[in-house]
């Protein structure tokens, strides 16, 4: 059933269901790893070595996982600075992604950083290296997740303040929320300029390895096009946790919203390609293609995975075709993510005779990192106002005025 | 959908307006001229002559007196030093090569080039590797997150990494600055070695003494050339051998640092932190004309005002 979405409701649902222990008992046994980790040293828990020293936690959860982190900022954009009206209800939903992504990201960085108790250096710019990529990574991805970030959240849980009915809580809430009005355009477009240096900026981080990345990658631009990918994967998460909702809880299929937003990942796809190839020629590099070794193969089931979906998104048909659009934007996720992988670990020749896998508790503890954001989820749609829906839908609670403008 | 197509292109049209005129206000200075990654003119360095080496080793011992580091027994059953590759026990380390047709063989010795203009310096975010005095790379336990992205970036895969300890350090050679001009005046491992096949120097001296013997033995040395005088921009550790350097794990690097590679494309993009505050300004602008915009018209609709609160 088609309908428009336009206002944000908490879930009328028990929050102790099946999936949420299941998500929760996950999260679990990754933090007791980490807590592992911390005991005895990343030897013990990974599969990391001397010549692959970043592996999952950098490589997967942060560099992969937190482009996929980026639909806060992905539709924001659009719904900011293009003016997408239909876009706003959905912005709880994308900003919530993000904080989700980014925090189980960071979450994962501290458990992979050797020694993160030198971070409190970080406070005297003396010991800034501002020629660092990874230093813009650290101090800006930081500072979005502190400044930007948590306060696109705030209104789900000032609306919570104001309604707990203790006047105190309620002056505070105003107070507080009458001052995010003043500054939110401010706040907004920190919110667009923080990610787009730090999305770029992972992937500048593999440039200066040089030669050991595959040429099918390695490139001046891997900053552009992980920043490109970013907003790419940042549509494909919120098409994907939109569809999901919709689905697990009946909130309706607003077909106009979706199909909008799948047109314009679709384009930006369009984009990051010509980019892609442009560059892949112009470096004479298009010759590796087609060479059938162990990196054809992955740029080829990258490349697919990317282009066939985006093709038959062009399709109108398809886009409003809830189950189609569902598998297309699913296809074009597996491929984006292998793109911001790949460079990192896949087209990564160290020299010397190195080999990587993770091992069994890395992976469990990168699950585990995952599985904290969507029960956290799970906990927040079922606490806050935060999914969209239609009105006459059945919700414990919807978003009021004024914090809904937010 | 062809309103905001329209919109789109207005705005990246303005975007790549504002980005054109930083551009040509700034002259594409090459952030790789700083003086601080430079060639400094007492620059120190070593020499490793592969044909001097007779693979005695007595360097490797050495170095992990001097250094305080555990000999590395694994690959002998307990008796004797025995790594195979540079490792957290490990900064110093003679390798054999041996061509396969078994005729050709080197000896080299693996360890930190000490590059004029290091890729790991440039990419550690807290200057925990940096620039010692006369162009030595230091590492600094105090200032080090244990990021471990000099071990990405280092194009001789050099830094090694203490993975089975909580507070892991970074190894690679340091040229002995604890103890060099303090109470030794050269590293462990020139001290001891009995052919002077590594000898420790200035690098302009060194370099000389490379041209030199190079000049004296033409067509004696792989391609009459010295590895490190400009690979990658120079490294303050010379080699010489009579086999293909990339034989002996140098790999074939050009002569720009990758460190001022990368540096040029990132200052090409932010030209200091002019774009960033330039598009901040811009987006601040578009977003405050939708923001009241977006106020309005969520004032007016009534009928959609839920909650007890309409906004004032």
């Amino acid at each position: 059933m088609t309908v428009t979405w336009d206002r944000c409701i908490r879930l009328k649902e028990p929050l102790k269901t099946k999936p949420f222990l299941v998500f929760a008992a996950l999260a679990v046994v990754g933090l007791l790893l980490g807590a592992y980790r911390e005991l005895l040293g990343l030897g013990y828990v990974t599969g990391l070595n001397d010549g692959y020293s970043w592996g999952l936690f950098k490589n997967w959860n942060v560099t992969a996982l937190t482009a996929l982190g980026s639909g806060g900022y992905a539709v924001a954009v659009f719904a900011w600075i293009f003016n997408v009206k239909r876009f706003h209800p959905i912005m709880r939903t994308a900003v919530l992604t993000s904080l989700l992504g980014y925090g189980t990201g960071m979450l994962a960085l501290g458990f992979d950083v050797g020694r993160p108790w030198n971070f409190v250096w970080l406070a005297d710019p003396r010991t800034w290296n501002h020629y660092s990529v990874l230093w813009e990574v650290a101090v800006c991805m930081t500072s979005y997740f502190l400044l930007a970030l948590d306060v696109e959240n705030m209104p789900p849980f000032l609306e919570k303040m104001y309604r707990s009915g203790d006047p105190t809580k309620k002056e505070r809430a105003m107070k507080i929320f009458n001052f995010m009005q003043k500054t939110f355009p401010f706040g907004i477009a920190l919110a667009f300029v923080l990610p787009s240096m730090h999305q770029s900026s992972l992937g500048q981080l593999m440039y200066l390895a040089g030669p050991r990345v595959h040429p099918l990658w390695q490139t001046p631009l891997l900053g552009l096009l992980y920043l490109l990918m970013a907003y790419i994967l940042g549509f494909t998460c919120v098409l994907l946790t939109l569809a999901l909702s919709a689905y697990a809880w009946n909130l309706g299929w607003d077909s106009e919203t979706m199909e909008r937003l799948a047109q314009i990942m679709a384009w930006t796809i369009t984009v990051w390609l010509v980019v892609r190839y442009a560059d892949l020629a112009y470096r004479g590099a298009l010759g590796y293609i087609l060479r059938f070794d162990r990196f054809s193969i992955f740029f080829l089931v990258e490349e697919l995975l990317i282009i066939v979906p985006t093709v038959l998104l062009f399709s109108k048909a398809n886009r409003k075709a809830p189950g189609k659009l569902f598998r297309l934007t699913f296809l074009v996720c597996i491929g984006g993510l292998m793109y911001r992988f790949t460079p990192t670990t896949l087209a990564f020749s160290p020299l010397g005779d190195y080999r990587y896998f993770p091992s069994t508790f890395e992976i469990l503890m990168s699950i585990g990192f995952t599985a904290l954001a969507v029960a956290v989820f799970l906990y927040a749609v079922k606490t806050f106002a935060i999914l969209p829906a239609a009105k006459g839908q059945i919700a414990a609670e919807e978003a009021m005025r004024p914090f809904d403008t937010l | 959908m062809d309103v905001n197509r329209r919109e789109i292109l207005k705005v990246l049209m303005g975007g790549s307006a504002v980005a054109a005129a930083t551009m040509t206000s700034a002259p594409l200075a090459s952030a790789g001229d700083s003086k601080e990654f430079e060639l400094e003119p007492d620059a120190v360095g070593l020499m490793y002559d592969a044909t001097k080496c007779i693979g005695c080793r007595a360097c490797m011992p050495a170095c992990q007196n001097a250094n305080g580091l555990k000999p590395d027994v694994g690959g002998s059953g307990g008796l004797y030093m025995q790594p195979d590759t540079l490792n957290a026990h490990t900064k110093n380390l003679i390798k054999l090569y041996t061509a396969a047709d078994g005729h050709e063989r080197s000896f080299m010795k693996q360890q930190c080039m000490h590059c004029v203009d290091p890729a790991c310096v440039s990419g550690c975010p807290m200057k925990a590797l940096h620039k010692e005095p006369h162009g030595v790379v230091g590492w600094d336990p105090v200032l080090c997150i244990g990021c471990r992205y000099c071990q990405v970036a280092c194009p001789f895969n050099i830094p090694k990494f203490e993975w089975d300890t909580i507070n892991p350090k970074i190894v690679k050679c340091e040229l002995c600055r604890h103890i060099v001009g303090k109470t030794v005046s050269q590293p462990a491992c020139t001290q001891v070695c009995p052919t002077h096949a590594v000898v420790y120097g200035k690098r302009s001296d060194l370099l000389a003494e490379a041209h030199r013997r190079i000049k004296e033995n033409p067509g004696f040395y792989f391609e009459d050339r010295v590895y490190g005088e400009t690979e990658a921009g120079g490294t303050q550790c010379l080699v010489l051998s009579h086999v293909d350097y990339s034989n002996l794990g140098l790999p074939k690097l050009g002569n720009e640092s990758p460190a001022a590679k990368s540096r040029q494309v990132s200052e090409f993009v932010y030209r200091g932190f002019l774009t960033p505050l330039v598009v901040y300004g811009g987006i601040v602008a578009i977003v405050r004309n939708r923001w009241k915009e977006h106020l309005k018209h969520a004032g007016t609709e009534g009928g959609e005002v839920h909650g007890e609160e309409k906004r004032a």
